[in-house]
């Protein structure tokens, strides 16, 4: 009892014969800062479920009105790019007292939500920016000189304004410069001068490269990708017809295609020689989408008949990818690897190498390092010509996740994993289908440098994300997708003396219709000397989202258990501090939190839980690996979601009382049912629950579901007639109830909302409450807030946490 | 000029080459965190010398036991064991996906090594004039 021998001294120091005045002294003080700061005691019962809540503390610290213009626009939503705390203090050493890591998540990059405004385009004469720091004009500059000058508001230097910021040569009026989006919106977008290109811009260049082996043609994986990418080729960006596209097929040889449009049928050429890919007629493989759509079309067409009777098990990816930088990177561009098996033939084979004796053992960590540096070697070739791949996998066994994701993870692309993947069940080819479409059509930017500014005295330590590091601060993307989001480390390395710190991320990249710009969000934080306005203004979500990616950063530099303890530890070291600068003595067997922490813990435990990091045996290294990926790419929102999955009952949607109550709004959207804690006490055996952890979503049937219920959702007599597994619900016709309407259109709502964060369809998973074990368990090992294999419930984790704090004494 | 001397003057001379070597390697870190240089070049560039200072200092190792020279087999068995340990690990080479990471770390090991060839270098002129003098 740390707490109480404190007391005591204290007591005895001040020498004072009545130990009840210190005693009700400490009682005052006690009061004061609860009514400041709203403590919340994390003991005292489940907390309510909002992760909302945390995302209005940046207007509460810093109110728009502060900016130049006041417009409400002027600082960054916290879906662009968010800080772990919305108040920095003056300096590193209050920051370090607080525990609290300095952080941001930035996604630059992302697809609009419906109503929401465009980003603003920006052509003006010239680009004004900072002539010291380069820094561009921003909502939170401050004019002085009347206006003449311009104080930037990163390193201080004064500037002139040019003077189309008040006065239009064309039409030969005074303008308001306070109207102009540079000074009224935190996201913009310039359309870059000549000066900022160093070749003209990079048409769209996309490179399928096709596992045509016997695995491949054997899941259905070659026929449901021909007949996604013919249906997608009129939706793959096509500005004014410059689109660049080639098919190379695979198995232990590679196949390249002449798709020239002088040709009547596209030509098949086969290379053999796997120590020096050479590349046949170049000119005639890499061909325009406008002019040899028909070759291209015949050729996706014939794919699949002309492999079905491949029984070539070889795979020669490594051999494969090398050739398809070669052909490609005279223009840069996307490589889009589709892969049934694990390479096998010519450079970059690969072990089939998991152990699930390894499993939960400290030998765990080396399943989910690279077993070859040659993927990653490749990556970084392929950088500097600005190409970027993309994997998708589709393992039947072990695919090698760990080692293949180095190729996304250091071109800016992504690895997407299809789990034994059947394209005859119809799940597997509508997620993959949809998903491909999706990638193929999707928004993007290319040839990309990524760059973020800060205001003096705050340094930028380390970057997470799929990205080329170029140089201390320049992050290489030779593509920008609407998915990837990026996280960064930040220190203070002097004093701040300035009332604000702000931060500017600019993404020079080529607009898939072939424009260069820059994208530039500026986000302003407020400045202050007291650790309390530090932790009132942290970000629970943004604080979770950086130590995730810390974690996986860890793992694959270090060790899966060191991530773990890192977590736990960072999570003990946050509550410590804040019991010790802001709590008092006499509350020592509580534990607290501000109110806007109180779900810390919880997204922590979540995290120690998730398939990324649990401690166990029983998860193969791929799904791993692939969370682990997933992880690192994800925004904040959708790490919130992966490690503390959204959980809803859905048989009392429709209840009278139900709150909020089930009706679409203007734009056919339907609200979301209030958020459950993740714990099975919530279940109900006449209910019907959904869970979405961002990847999946889950439809759990209780075992007394009312026949009515069932019939609804299911279309079936009664429950014990429900089909478990990865399904889908039968589609909606004029005899669903309404219940059966409500649930089908909240699932696909949710994956419609999914797909315009990610590139990512969740499957539907049943699991009846009677029905198969394995499913239940997996279902439970989301429930968050119980106890599941070794890892304690979340009453018990807070008790471990408070036994953690033990060493920590109140201030 | 017998046996030791000609050792001892093979060992001032590729301790020399060694130091110069360090000297580059530091150089050019330097330049990677000024932003002259980026960390592919920088990597492909390093990565050509990699086995040949831990082969230049082997082979050195290797004459001074085949001599006998004992105190300075012993001088140069550490970092010798340590080269040996980098190359079991696959932590040779220079990674440009880690670089900026490693950047402050290789550099403090540039710069012992650095110490390492310069205190030989005077050790090996040392010997060799002894040497040179016992032959007279
Ligand atoms: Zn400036």
């Amino acid at each position: 009892m740390p707490q109480l021998t404190q007391q005591f001294s204290q007591t005895s120091l001040a020498g004072s014969p009545a130990g009840a005045g210190s005693y009700y002294g400490s009682q005052g003080s006690l009061a004061a800062p609860q009514s400041l700061h709203q403590h919340v005691n994390l003991l005292s019962g489940p907390q309510t479920i909002d992760f909302e809540a945390s995302t209005s503390v940046i207007e509460k610290t810093l109110p728009s009105s502060r900016s130049a213009s006041q417009s409400p626009t002027s600082n960054c939503a916290p879906v662009w790019k968010r800080s772990t705390i919305n108040s920095v203090p003056t300096t590193q050493q209050v920051l370090n007292k607080s525990r609290i890591p300095f952080g941001l998540l930035v996604k630059p990059y992302r697809q609009l939500l419906p109503g929401e405004e465009e980003v603003p385009v920006i052509n003006a004469p010239q680009v004004v920016r900072c002539r010291r720091c380069r820094t561009y004009i921003n909502p939170w500059v401050t004019f002085i000189e009347q206006g003449h000058r311009w104080k930037c508001n990163l390193c201080f230097l004064t500037n002139d304004v040019p003077s189309f910021f008040d006065w239009n040569p064309d039409t030969r009026q005074n303008v308001d410069r306070m109207q102009r989006p540079e000074l009224t919106h935190a996201v913009v977008e310039f359309v870059a001068p000549q000066e900022y290109m160093v070749r003209p811009p990079q048409p769209v260049v996309m490179l399928f490269l096709i596992d045509v082996s016997f695995n491949a043609i054997q899941s259905g994986m070659v026929a449901a990708a021909s007949k996604a990418i013919l249906s997608s080729l009129q939706s793959i960006p096509n500005t004014e017809d410059r689109t660049k596209i080639a098919i190379i097929t695979f198995d232990s040889n590679l196949q390249f295609y002449n798709l020239s449009s002088v040709l009547n049928e596209p030509q098949m050429l086969v290379m053999s020689d796997h120590a020096d890919p050479f590349l046949p007629q170049p000119y005639d493989l890499l061909v325009s989408l406008t002019e040899s759509m028909s070759q291209v079309q015949s050729l996706l067409g014939k794919l699949p008949e002309m492999f079905k009777h491949n029984t070539d098990p070889g795979h020669c990816l490594g051999t494969g990818l090398t050739a398809a930088r070669k052909l490609i990177s005279p223009i840069g561009g996307k490589i889009i690897v589709l892969s049934n098996s694990l390479p096998n033939t010519g450079e970059g084979s690969l072990k089939m190498r998991e152990d699930v004796s390894l499993l939960g053992t400290n030998k765990e960590t080396t399943l989910l390092h690279p077993q070859t540096a040659f993927y990653k070697n490749l990556a970084v070739t392929c950088s500097p010509s600005q190409v970027s791949v993309d994997m998708f996998l589709f393992s039947n066994d072990y695919a090698d996740i760990a080692t293949l994701n180095g190729c996304a993870k250091f071109t800016a692309g992504a690895t997407y994993y299809y789990k034994a993947f059947n394209a005859k069940r119809p799940e597997d080819s509508v997620k993959f289908t949809t998903e491909l479409s999706h990638f193929l059509g999707r928004a993007l930017g290319l040839e990309a440098v990524l760059r973020i500014r800060a205001s003096r005295g705050v340094k930028m330590t380390a970057f997470h994300g799929n990205f080329f590091l170029r140089s201390t601060d320049l992050l290489s993307l030779p593509n920008v997708s609407t998915d990837n989001a990026y996280a960064v480390e930040c220190q203070l390395t002097e004093t701040i003396v300035s009332p604000l710190v702000c931060f500017q991320t600019a993404v020079l990249h080529t607009s898939s219709n072939g424009e260069r710009r820059i994208r530039v969000l500026t986000l302003a934080l407020n400045v202050t000397t007291s650790i309390a306005d530090v932790f009132t203004s942290a970000d629970q979500v943004a604080i979770a989202s950086l130590l995730a990616k810390k974690g996986v950063d860890r793992t694959l530099t270090s060790k899966i258990e060191d991530a773990r303890d890192a977590i736990q530890h960072k999570l003990i070291d946050i509550l410590g501090a804040y019991k010790q600068s802001m709590t008092s003595s006499g509350q020592a067997g509580q534990l607290l939190t501000p109110a806007n922490l109180r779900l810390l813990p919880l997204l922590c435990l979540g995290l120690l839980k998730m398939n990324a990091f649990r401690d166990t045996a029983t998860i193969p290294s791929d799904l791993r690996s692939y969370w682990m990926a997933l992880l690192y790419v994800f925004p904040a929102d959708m790490i919130a979601m992966a490690i503390h999955p959204q959980f809803y009952a859905l048989h009392t949607v429709l209840d009278a009382d139900a709150q909020p109550p089930m009706a679409k709004d203007a734009l056919g959207r339907l609200p979301m049912p209030k958020q459950l804690n993740l714990s099975s006490e919530r279940l109900d055996r006449q209910g019907v629950f959904l869970l979405d952890n961002g990847v999946e979503l889950f439809l759990w049937v209780g075992s007394a579901v009312p026949p009515a219920t069932v019939h609804a959702l299911f279309d079936r007599p009664s429950v014990d007639q429900v089909q478990v597994g990865k399904a889908s619900l039968s589609p909606t016709s004029a005899q669903t109830p309404p219940l059966g309407r409500v649930v089908r259109d909240l699932i696909a709502q949710i994956r419609a909302d999914r797909m315009r964060q990610m590139t990512l369809w969740p499957h539907l998973y049943i699991v009846r409450e009677d029905g198969d074990p394995s499913l239940k368990t997996w279902f439970l090992s989301h429930l968050v807030e119980d106890r599941y294999e070794k890892m304690p419930s979340y009453p018990q984790f807070l008790n471990q946490i408070r036994e953690g704090l033990a060493k920590y004494s109140s201030g | 000029m017998n046996g030791e001397g000609l050792l001892f003057l093979f060992g001032v001379v590729a301790s020399a080459v060694l130091l110069f070597a360090m000297v580059f390697f530091i150089i050019m870190f330097s330049d990677l965190e000024c932003d002259y240089i980026n960390p592919i070049d920088l990597c492909n560039k390093l990565n050509q010398f990699v086995f040949p200072e831990m082969a230049g200092h082997a082979f050195l190792t290797l004459l001074l036991l085949l001599n006998g020279s004992w105190w300075a087999f012993l001088l140069n068995a550490p970092l010798l064991a340590y080269h040996i340990q980098k190359v079991a690990k696959q932590r040779h080479m220079y990674d440009a996906t880690e670089i900026f990471r490693t950047a402050p770390e290789n550099k403090r090991e540039c710069f012992m090594k650095l110490a390492f060839y310069l205190l030989s270098f005077f050790y090996y002129l040392y010997r060799m004039i002894v040497a040179l003098l016992a032959d007279d």
